[in-house]
């Protein structure tokens, strides 16, 4: 009946719906299944709702078998379209409302549909069906819970209205514990270190709390960049065991391990302070009220936390109560892989992600006097934050500053994604034409599960001198920190000579005097040696020469030259008395020659007859007599008394 | 295909320092200068090395040298440099100058004590001369000490007092110069110290690769060389630590 009157509604508004199908096509199929309650009494209707959203085409619907339940109405019908935070949903729900034979734990098996030709089943749902205690207070409820017509799909999150109300027999914490708890969703719980990780922490509720984070985790191991959630939180809505809780998050994080093992991401707490309705035991007056329909009207949001309403519909059936209950995030393990080692490039230094690298110089000629700009431009997804700076070899002949770093980093981006830039002035110390060696940068690629490494090209610049030179050279004060530059004195080019004292040389031009200075020594030993011997040998010799003297004066005789005779002897008889007297030739006398003698002993005839020749030989040589007889007589003589000289001289020398 | 390598790159290396040989060493000295002050350092130094190693033992050249290895941030040559200028001659004032600039360069650089006013002295008797002016000096008192033993022993004229005085004078200041000139001589020759080459050198408490590690040496550093075997020198920073290194590392004055 209802399906003849919508489709009599669509035929006459065929243009319309054609757009209608037009976006309903692009939205995503869904089919589930709602409940009002999964906990109810035993004689408590609940209401339990099969949603086809975005179906076009519905051959077929079976219900799921209700064995132990009793339909008290339906199935009916509902089909729309909404406009839900921005979504346009066309949507077909098929409402029954049950309820439970008996006490216990029931699943319902979901519907089954054929849309487009496919078979497509709903999600289960567990009812947990207990003992009434109060008869009375149940059944008149169902009507101002769930009116005929009442749409919850699409108002889903106003549901927890209802759970707010805390009913007879209740047990306040298995509510809360049930309707309100922590979440923690990690995107993986295996990953590489450096690897990003998102971990969002939720707060799911069905019931009006005010809730504050107590505790925030700490992220020990892992450096974390939190993403911006909006102010003041706004709900999400989701579905969970066939019911629709508020979704609060609370915070999302990207997560980067800073070491490899097992980490664990600390539990956040939450306190909350959740308003419970209790209602009086004179509810039915309450149920009755014309009031309470507008009070549970979904259309409002949430009217208990509504001052206005508190006061104004503050009756005495209805108090309220405000529960603090405390919750803890179940702790998550991660696990940390360390990077592989053998693999890593020397570049490597703790990019992980997926980057790109470019590298610039801002010129490529240049004087000493300018700096030049090399930039290094790393951008990608990953670990973008904690990039170090590549390395970057400069050669020594520029001057290196520390990079000045500017990030450039999206904002909320999942997963992070940026650049980080590396600027490094560079000062030219040295003209002439300089290299600078490619920028290498390696990353490692989760994805790849590789090390991955991206090169510049390498940057000539030509360097020219610049006018610093000048400055320099200006300059005669020698500042403490300035290089007092070269010497230009021209230099007198000798080589090293090596050492004199280690050459033969040295020891040659020492060995020459010494050689002179022995030379020396035996000279002067010679001259002494002969200047003693003389004497002797004059003395040995005596006899002999006055012998050959007189041989000459014996021819000189018998030429009868008695002048060169008596010349001849008499120097033969002095010259003998000279070397055996030791009588220098000069200091000769007869005189001398007597106490000589004497000094010898030798007297008498002997000298007697000496001083008798030299007498004769003297008066021959001055007053000559020539006579044969006489020269004849003085050379036997002068041959006589040398003889007999000689003979004493040695007898008495010997004496001596 | 190898030796053929080798045969041209021995002709080019020839032919380069042929070209070189054209020019007279001043010729050469005055381009590095020129390469200097153009801020083309590494060229520069390359040049005055050359002539060093040629075997000039100039002041100036070491001094240079110095200068361009420091702009082209070899600070381990360039003080090695500076060093071999000072001990030519200690009193260059420009020398000490860089010499302490340099060494601010010098990571962990500990400044050597004063020297006493006796070493000041030593110093001061030892750079007199050169060694080579020692030795000359010897040999010429040599020379006359002997002219004057000679002319003692063999002339009468001059066998008196004054000439003996004389000679005994000029044997004891010839002793004093034979023993300068040894001195000199040794100091030179000891190498006892060296300078750093390289850094991050990590000195060992045991003359073997797997030595405890005690502390670090930077380029650039003034070392005592106290001992050595074949690979490994026991060397002694002026705050008096000591370990061991590999003989590589370090240079010897």
């Amino acid at each position: 009946m209802v399906c003849q009157v919508k489709i009599r509604k669509c035929a006459l508004s065929l243009f319309f719906c054609l757009g209608v199908i037009a976006c309903a096509s692009a939205q995503e199929f869904r089919f589930t299944t709602n409940v009002s309650s999964t906990r109810v009494a035993q004689d408590e209707p609940f209401q339990i709702q099969f949603m086809l959203e975005n179906a076009s085409n519905v051959a077929s619907f079976t219900p799921p078998a209700f064995t132990d339940f009793e339909v008290m109405q339906g199935p009916s019908q509902v089909q729309g379209q909404s406009i839900y935070n921005g979504r346009r949903s066309e949507y077909i729900a098929l409402i029954y409302v049950l309820q439970p034979k008996r006490p216990g734990n029931f699943t319902l098996s979901g519907a089954t549909a054929r849309v487009n030709g496919n078979v497509v089943h709903s999600n289960p749902v567990t009812i947990e069906v207990i003992k009434s205690v109060n008869h009375n207070a149940a059944p008149p409820q169902t009507p101002t819970q769930q009116p005929p017509g009442f749409q919850p799909s699409h108002r889903g999150p106003d549901e927890d209205v209802a759970e707010g109300i805390l009913r007879k027999g209740e047990d306040v914490d298995a509510k809360l514990r049930k309707n309100i708890f922590l979440k923690v969703d990690v995107d993986k719980t295996n990953l590489y270190e450096g690897e990003q990780l998102t971990a969002t922490y939720k707060l799911y509720t069905r019931l009006p709390t005010n809730s504050s984070v107590t505790r925030v985790p700490a992220f020990k191991g892992f450096s974390a960049k939190d993403i911006e959630l909006p102010n003041p939180p706004q709900a999400t809505t989701e579905r969970i065991n066939g019911q629709l809780f508020k979704v609060f998050t609370i915070r999302k994080t990207l997560l980067f391990p800073l070491q490899s093992g097992n980490l664990e991401l600390d539990p956040v707490e939450v306190d909350n302070q959740v308003r419970l309705v209790k209602l009086s035991h004179d509810n039915r007056k309450r149920s009755r009220d014309p009031f309470e329909d507008i009070f549970n009207d979904p259309g409002f949001k949430d009217p208990f936390n509504d001052p206005f309403f508190d006061d104004f519909f503050n009756r005495p059936e209805v108090s309220y109560e405000d529960v603090p209950y405390k919750i803890q995030s179940a702790p998550v393990k991660i696990t940390v892989k360390p990077l592989p080692v053998d693999t890593r490039p020397p570049s490597y230094n703790g990019a992980v992600g997926h980057f790109n690298m470019s590298a610039t110089i801002d010129k490529t000629t240049l004087t000493t006097d300018d700096a030049l700009t090399l930039k290094v431009n790393i951008s990608g997804q990953g670990n973008v934050n904690l990039l170090n700076q590549p390395k970057v070899e400069i050669p020594g002949s520029f001057e290196k500053y520390d990079p000045k770093v500017t990030d450039n980093i999206e904002k909320n981006s999942n997963p992070l994604s940026g650049s980080r830039q590396f600027e490094f002035a560079l000062m030219p110390l040295e003209a002439g034409d300089q290299t600078i060696a490619p920028v290498e940068f390696s990353y490692f690629d989760p994805v790849a599960h590789a090390y991955k490494t991206i090169k510049s090209q390498a940057f000539n610049i030509k360097v020219t001198p610049g006018k610093q030179n000048k400055r320099d050279k200006e300059d005669f004060s020698v500042d403490k920190n300035v290089l007092i530059p070269v010497h230009l004195a021209p230099q007198r080019w000798s080589k090293d000579a090596g050492f004199l004292l280690g050459s033969v040389w040295y020891y040659l031009l020492l060995l020459v005097p010494i050689i002179a200075l022995i030379a020396g020594i035996l000279y002067r030993r010679r001259q002494h040696y002969q200047q003693n011997n003389a004497a002797l040998l004059k003395h040995r010799y005596a006899n002999k020469a006055a012998l050959k003297r007189l041989e000459l004066a014996a021819r000189y005789l018998k030429e009868g030259k008695d002048r060169a005779f008596y010349e001849e002897t008499s120097r033969a008889v002095w010259g003998y008395l000279s070397h055996k007297l030791e009588i220098p030739f000069a200091d000769l006398n007869k005189q001398l020659v007597q106490n000589k003698l004497a000094g010898r002993r030798i007297n008498g005839d002997n000298t007697l007859q000496l001083f008798d020749l030299l007498d004769n030989c003297e008066m021959a040589l001055y007053a000559p007599a020539q006579s044969n007889d006489k020269m004849q007589g003085t050379y036997q003589q002068a041959v006589k008394v040398i003889s007999q000289l000689e003979e004493q001289l040695k007898t008495k020398q010997q004496v001596v | 295909m190898r030796p053929v390598r080798y045969i041209i790159l021995l002709l080019l290396l020839g032919y380069n320092t042929l070209q070189a040989q054209d020019l007279t060493p001043q010729q050469r000295f005055e381009k590095a200068n020129a390469l200097y002050q153009q801020n083309k350092y590494t060229e520069a130094a390359g040049m005055y090395q050359q002539l060093i190693n040629e075997g000039y033992p100039l002041e100036d050249l070491y001094f240079n040298a110095g200068n361009a290895y420091y702009k082209s941030n070899r600070t381990g040559q360039a003080i090695y440099n500076y060093e071999k200028a000072l001990q030519l001659n200690p009193y260059n004032e420009s020398v000490t100058h860089n010499l302490d600039l340099a060494n601010q360069r010098v990571q962990g650089f500990t400044d050597e004590l004063p020297l006493l006013f006796f070493q000041r002295w030593w110093q001061q008797w030892e750079h007199l001369h050169t060694p080579n002016g020692w030795a000359v000096g010897s040999l010429v008192l040599f020379w006359l000490l002997i002219g004057g033993v000679l002319a003692y022993l063999l002339a009468a004229r001059f066998n008196n007092r004054i000439v003996r005085m004389g000679v005994s004078v000029i044997g004891v200041v010839f002793v004093a110069y034979l023993f300068m000139a040894i001195f000199t001589y040794s100091s030179l020759h000891n190498h006892h110290t060296g300078i750093v080459m390289n850094s991050g050198i990590k000195a060992k408490a045991a003359p073997d690769q797997n030595g405890k590690d005690l502390f670090e040496l930077n380029e650039g550093m003034k070392v005592q060389v106290l001992d050595a075997t074949a690979d490994y020198c026991k060397v002694q920073l002026a705050d008096g630590k000591t370990g061991w290194i590999a003989c590589d590392e370090v240079k010897r004055l």
